[in-house]
């Protein structure tokens, strides 16, 4: 037995193979009495239902919060959650959010530089000196 | 080819639901529409137990261990994770309830995720299994019980389990949501319950455990099989996490098995635990490279390998780097950069002997179980290697 094995965990890859949506919970808070609310009472009466529909894996819950702006919170497989003050907005626009935060990741936004991101070290190998001729100087 | 009667293995793993209080709920709610699908397989069986066993038990709510089955159906997490798997629709929420609730929170075999994950566990090693010796047929046995445990061990599952995003529950009950993990939080800091004794005929300490007598008796990861001691059930068993993760995830497994049939538990597997990766050539610890190298050279009959030194740079500095090729005759077979002669060396060995082991016949190599599906063209022989250099 000269050769022992390492043991490791396999990293998942999400949408190679399976796809999981990361956003997991959506809840939905809203005021009966503030104007700021209107929009987002007539969201929750009209299209939630939809929404809710066409959207099976992400729970949707409605809960109200007395005399503060509705807000639409994100919860993501990742433990991190996403909010959006919905205060003042049309029902269409407040579908626009919960359709943002549906297809978030729950991660900190971040700026992507490399258009690519592997796991897989790369085919050519890491440059050599010793390799390739050499260079004249 | 003969095929398995899905409708009489469902039948021995899920008639359980005959809990006899729980029964009587369900008699007495009959309109309920969770509990007219429950009973549904099970119908003339349910109905004469019930008749026997009327006026034995009282009912007194929440005395149950687990959920009761029809909280499954109100669910809106158990919902949403079933959506979010997209699983068949012949799964029911039901099923999926039970499938959370790990032995530790009911020890009720009837009620807990016990069988299921038995069944799941048996698929997805079987099909973790022949995905490795077809796709990778000269692995040494010990990186394939490496690679089995990177791929399906209780560490990965548990990975699994939470990148679907389910939850524990903190503590088990009948009021808990169904959509939880339910299990018996082992403590932090506790000492992790013994599983009981080994399963091996050789258990006594003086035999040697080698690694093909693990092939024999041992599990796929080459750990043993423990079977609980017969007088100890006296506390109520606590799991640790992950434990409690990987037994839900074989159940998701082994429940889509019963429901859908094998075909989608294949698929299931592939899409969700062959489908991750892993470098199996990150798997591999050396002991001596280069004497493994020069006697798979003399069993293959190549020439004897030998390191030359192909270039080399600042040999008087403080770092130094040399690249070492190792040759068979005229051939190649590998190279390596370090720091000193020797060190190169083993690192082309390395690479040489990874090269090797890492064969693949390539990624649409087909593995056994695709014979079962209908209509599947005739079988090619799969690539067998001789096996290991060095034993």
């Amino acid at each position: 037995m000269t050769v022992l094995g390492i043991r490791k965990a396999t990293s998942g890859q999400n949408g190679v193979g399976a796809f999981i949506l990361q956003c997991k919970r959506l809840d939905f808070h809203y005021c009966d009495w503030a104007g700021s609310s209107k929009g987002m009472n007539a969201f929750l009466r009209s299209s939630l239902a939809k929404f809710a529909a066409a959207n099976p894996q992400v729970e949707m819950t409605v809960s109200p919060r007395p005399k503060k702006h509705p807000v639409i919170i994100g919860h993501y497989i990742n433990g991190r959650e996403k909010a959006i003050c919905v205060r003042g907005l049309e029902p269409g626009q407040i579908l626009k959010k919960a359709e943002l935060l549906r297809d978030a990741n729950g991660e900190k936004l971040k700026k992507v530089t490399k258009p690519v991101k592997s796991l897989n070290e790369s085919v050519r190998g890491i440059w050599s000196p010793f390799h390739g001729g050499g260079i004249k100087v | 080819m003969k095929r398995i009667q899905l409708e009489r293995w469902s039948g021995q793993l899920l008639s359980p639901r005959t809990r006899l209080c729980c029964l009587r709920q369900w008699n007495q709610s009959t309109p309920h529409i969770g509990s007219r699908r429950l009973q549904s397989g099970i119908g003339a069986e349910v109905s004469e137990v019930l008749e026997e066993e009327e006026s034995i038990r009282p009912i007194r709510a929440g005395e149950f261990a687990s959920p009761p089955p029809e909280a499954a159906a109100r669910s809106a997490k158990l919902a949403a994770l079933h959506a979010r798997l997209a699983l068949p629709k012949k799964l029911p929420l039901q099923t999926m309830a039970r499938a959370l609730v790990d032995l530790s929170a009911d020890p009720d075999p009837q009620f807990n995720n016990t069988a299921l994950s038995q069944v799941g566990g048996s698929l997805i090693s079987a099909y973790v299994s022949e995905w490795l010796l077809c796709h990778y047929p000269r692995l040494p046995m010990t990186v394939l019980f490496a690679a089995n445990y990177a791929y399906q061990g209780p560490s990965t599952l548990t990975k699994i389990g939470k990148e679907w995003g389910v939850e524990t529950a903190a503590y088990p009950g009948s009021e808990v949501d169904p959509g939880l993990l339910q299990f018996n939080k082992l403590t932090p800091g506790s000492k992790v319950p013994s599983l009981g004794v080994s399963t091996r005929p050789d258990y006594a300490g003086f035999y040697r455990r080698g690694i093909s007598s693990r092939v024999v008796y041992d599990d796929e990861f080459g750990d043993q099989i423990k079977f609980p001691e017969k007088d100890t059930v006296t506390e109520p068993v606590k799991q640790p996490t992950d434990m409690a993760y990987s037994n839900f995830v074989k159940a998701v497994v082994g429940s889509i098995y019963i429901h859908a049939g094998r075909s989608a538990a294949r698929s299931f597997v592939h899409a969700h635990i062959l489908s991750r990766h892993l470098a199996i050539g990150s798997l591999f610890q050396f002991k001596t490279p280069v004497r493994e190298l020069a006697r798979l050279c003399e069993r293959e009959e190549f020439e004897f390998p030998v390191a030359r030194i192909l270039s080399e740079t600042g040999r008087h500095s403080r770092s130094p780097v040399f690249v070492v090729g190792i040759f068979s005759g005229e051939d190649k077979l590998a190279e390596g950069a370090g720091p000193n002669l020797s060190e190169a060396r083993v690192r082309a060995a390395v690479s040489a002997l990874k090269a090797w082991y890492l064969y693949s016949p390539g990624s649409n190599t087909r593995v056994p179980s695709e014979m079962e599906e209908m209509g599947a063209k005739p079988w090619t022989p799969v690539h067998i290697d001789m096996g290991e250099i060095i034993h």
